[in-house]
């Protein structure tokens, strides 16, 4: 589904990402930890080119993302991303939210889109939220509304930056339930987190990367209890 | 009072024309400050140029001065501007041409200053779901900074009806040339200048009014 050949990015002379590679497979989970500055959220954000790698390959779901010829639209229509700090679209209530992705971009009509977001709501616990606007919500709905959203562009992968590290502890629980539930049908998914609970649980593979490199990878079990690598031991040490 | 009661209607005649004036240069004021805003966020550096300069220059520079410039300077370097227009319709397209441009300036400071007031979130979210570039703008970016638009704007369309009093030098008939032209045959500049003023006052009275309220209903409706 992605496959990640020594991708590189630098931001001016600071390079954050040294040559990553990695293959994810269809409905595998993906669970990717590390200090803060490892440049993980950076590898996140190079998977739908919200950040532009300065080399290396790319390709998700058939699409070369590296190539300048690549329409990026088209293959951000197929990979959905959810943001630490939400990014609801404050001036609309949280159905025009979801509808507008697959009315705008999809062409969808919107009574078609409105049903799927409907159903979305149901799926996120949300149903009586549909004409509230964002900030009238808490922050564990509003990133369940954000889920939503994404999973509304019927996406082949979704993709998590940190999405609990901007709530308050009471609210990560709902959040983390909707991920599991959409790793049990079945989404691809790489998940950027410190909830390693969550990684345990969930994750097929837990990637461990530190300054720029990813440093161990393997499944929970190998990781988390068995870890090879002194980096890896160290920082489990540190939080776990 | 018999001469304000006595002028008036000459006087509201010049006040439709400044009315006039000043809704057809806000309207292209706007459409130029938009586009002006985002050729100056383009990536493009030669809309970056363009818009630069143009900015520059226009805020650089006295608006009378740009007036005398476009109505009285320009047909004699390029004589087609006549041809087209008309030597006697000229002078008012002129007019209207050199405020909209000047008035644009401010306005495209505002834009842009509203686009980038908006939160870089916003713009990462909307292409994650696959938006383009003009779609993120129109749908996302825009409408959110366009409410914070709002104040300045309205300020900028009171300067601009203000600024329509410059057109007096040049020969337009709007509400202060008018007021020149009945003091010259009545020498009773306290009476007739104090009315102007006041017709002035209250239009942009309405408009800041009307701002108020379009603002404040925004901010029930959309948060």
């Amino acid at each position: 589904m992605i496959s990640v050949k020594d991708l590189r990015k630098s931001f001016g002379s600071n390079e954050v990402l040294k040559g990553i590679s990695n293959e994810i497979k269809e409905r595998e989970v993906v669970v990717v930890i590390g200090p803060s500055g490892s440049g993980k959220s950076t590898f996140l954000r190079c998977l739908n080119g919200l950040e532009k790698a300065t080399s290396g390959t790319i390709v998700v779901a058939g699409m070369e993302l590296t190539n300048p010829k690549t329409d990026i639209t088209k293959l951000r229509q197929r990979v959905g991303m959810v943001f630490q700090r939400f990014n609801l679209f404050h001036h609309l209530t949280v159905l025009d939210n979801i509808t507008i992705g697959p009315r705008k971009v999809l062409g969808k009509s919107r009574e078609e889109s409105e049903a799927l977001a409907r159903q979305l709501l149901a799926k996120v616990g949300l149903k009586d939220k549909e004409s509230s606007y964002p900030d009238e919500l808490s922050g564990g709905q509003q990133q369940r509304v954000a889920i939503a959203r994404a999973l509304a562009m019927k996406p082949d992968v979704m993709l998590f930056d940190e999405p609990t590290s901007a709530l308050d502890p009471e609210m990560v629980g709902e959040v983390l339930q909707v991920m599991k539930d959409l790793a049990r049908e079945g989404m691809t998914m790489v998940v950027v987190t410190h909830e390693m609970g969550f990684a345990r649980e969930v994750g097929d593979r837990v990637i461990f990367m530190d300054d720029g490199v990813i440093v161990e990878e393997g499944t929970p079990e190998q990781i988390f209890s068995n870890a090879k690598e002194p980096r890896t031991k160290a920082f489990l040490s540190k939080i776990l | 009072m018999d001469t304000i009661t006595s002028s008036l209607p000459q006087l509201l005649q010049g006040l439709w024309h400044t009315i006039g004036y000043s809704l057809l240069a806000i309207v292209l004021a706007t459409i130029i400050g938009l586009i002006a805003a985002l050729m100056k966020l383009s990536k493009f550096w030669p809309w970056k140029a363009i818009s630069t300069v143009y900015v520059e220059l226009f805020r650089g520079t006295p608006l009378l001065v740009q007036l005398f410039f476009i109505v009285f300077g320009l047909p004699g370097a390029f004589p087609v501007l006549n041809q087209i227009f008309g030597p006697k319709s000229y002078p008012f397209i002129g007019a209207a041409a050199g405020l909209a441009l000047n008035e644009g300036a401010y306005i495209t400071e505002i834009v842009r200053a509203g686009i980038l007031g908006v939160d870089r979130g916003q713009r990462e979210a909307a292409e994650s779901i696959g938006m383009t570039p003009f779609q993120t703008m129109r749908y996302i970016i825009l409408p959110q900074a366009f409410k914070r638009m709002i104040p300045p704007l309205v300020n900028q369309f009171a300067q601009t009806i203000k600024d329509t009093s410059l057109l007096a030098p040049i020969g337009i008939l709007e509400l202060m040339y008018q007021g020149q032209i009945i003091v010259s045959e009545n020498f009773e500049g306290f009476a007739i200048y104090g009315t102007v003023a006041i017709l002035y006052f209250i239009i942009i009275f309405i408009i800041t009014r009307m701002a108020g309220y379009l603002e404040r209903r925004l901010q029930i409706d959309k948060r």
